[in-house]
């Protein structure tokens, strides 16, 4: 087994494992893409108060209800033409989390809101996803306070952190949408 | 027939790849909280474990000596991205519970393990038994520490709720520390300790 014969084996071992990996990844790419597309959707309707939404069903319930609209820079998504849900993004304790507020047409109430998160500790901040959680902003009144808006729930015990991470998140997302708001009351 | 059968039925008990040998204990930690990602992953590092060791058992005389490590390597960074790949298509929700971990069956030990020790030395057919069974050795416990974690950690099964809501009126509250990683080692623990006297009496 001299050098040459290594060379040769090596090259010929990466060239047929290369080929398969990019054929399978040709192949899955449109699912795993419908995927990732449907979990934003899901995500979506869910914070506007969409009951049922499925994987299967995602796509037809977001055409029927959904249409995605820009402010300026500010993407939101409007459903029926009442609620407007908005994108969120910021840092929980370990990674980032992010999620979808939903707000009436009032521009004050908060219709719903899903989180999402990288890394957050299972069982502590790892909760935010979980119903109990995010059914506490259903109802709630944004809180002006000075040039910043808020909804206050009640954090999760043991997830200071993450709890404050959420705060903060909406709290500075918010505060980008008042003038949008305020426009349109 | 009855040696073959032993290859399967070996690593299932005396020879458990997790509670014998102590090996794959990382993952064993991270993804039993829930009884569903416990299944998959345990299925993922199965096909892993067992087409690895066909494969390398059928290259295993023109593997060059000298780099035999980084083929095997290559072989299974290959299988664990199929899979990764795969669950992402198509079992979305599963994949990201289960998050790098899939990625991470590369570094599982048993993988390499058996490829070092078994595939390199024998016939294709029997290292394809010898890795599946040592895929379902690791996952058989995958699977019990689940079922006790999520039982008494959520009081579901496979999402589904189990313990009554009787029991809740009453004042039973589900175990917090069940959900986090140190339970999963004391309950990998008990399991050595309830198996090992038996093993020490053949």
């Amino acid at each position: 087994m001299n050098d040459r014969y290594i060379f040769r084996y090596i090259i010929i071992l990466v060239i047929v494992v290369s080929v398969l990996l990019s054929a399978a990844a040709m192949w899955l790419q449109p699912y795993q893409k419908r995927n990732q597309e449907n979990e934003k959707r899901i995500n979506i309707l869910k914070a506007a108060g969409i009951k049922d939404v499925n994987n299967d069903n995602a796509e037809a319930l977001f055409a029927q209800h959904c249409t995605a609209q820009q402010d300026g820079e500010l993407p939101m998504y409007i459903i029926d033409n009442q609620t407007t849900v908005i994108p969120m993004q910021g840092n929980g304790l370990w990674g980032s989390i992010w999620g979808y507020i939903a707000v009436a047409a009032d521009g004050k109430t908060v219709v719903g809101a899903v989180f999402d998160h990288k890394s957050e500790t299972p069982g502590l901040g790892a909760e935010i996803t979980t119903e109990g959680y995010q059914k506490q902003f259903s109802g709630k009144t944004m809180v002006k306070k000075g040039e910043t808006v808020s909804v206050e729930v009640d954090a999760i015990a043991g997830a200071t952190r993450t709890s404050k991470g959420v705060e903060n998140m909406i709290e500075q997302t918010l505060q980008k949408y008042i003038p949008y708001f305020e426009s349109h009351e | 027939m009855s040696k073959n059968w032993n290859l399967i039925t070996a690593p299932l008990r005396k020879a458990n790849p997790v509670t014998v040998l102590i090996l794959g204990i990382c993952s064993a930690l991270a993804v039993t909280a829930k009884l569903k990602p416990a299944i998959v992953m345990a299925l993922s590092v199965t096909v892993v474990t067992g087409l690895s060791n066909f494969i390398i058992s059928l290259l295993r005389k023109g593997i060059p000596a000298k780099i035999r490590i980084i083929v095997q390597l290559i072989v299974v960074a290959t299988l664990v991205i199929l899979v990764d790949q795969f669950l992402k298509a198509f079992m979305y929700d599963v994949s990201k519970q289960l998050s790098v971990f899939v990625g991470l069956i590369i570094t599982n030990c048993i993988v390499m393990g058996r490829l070092e020790a078994f595939a390199m030395a024998h016939k294709p057919w029997e290292s394809l038994l010898d890795g599946l069974g040592n895929g379902l050795g690791y996952g058989s416990i995958l699977v019990m520490v689940a079922f006790c974690r999520e039982l008494f950690g959520s009081g579901t099964l496979l999402g589904y709720q189990v313990i009554p809501q009787g029991l809740y009126d009453f004042g039973y509250i589900n175990n917090g520390l069940m959900i986090l990683p140190p339970m999963a080692l004391i309950i990998i623990g008990i399991i050595i300790w309830l198996q090992k006297p038996e093993e020490d009496r053949k």
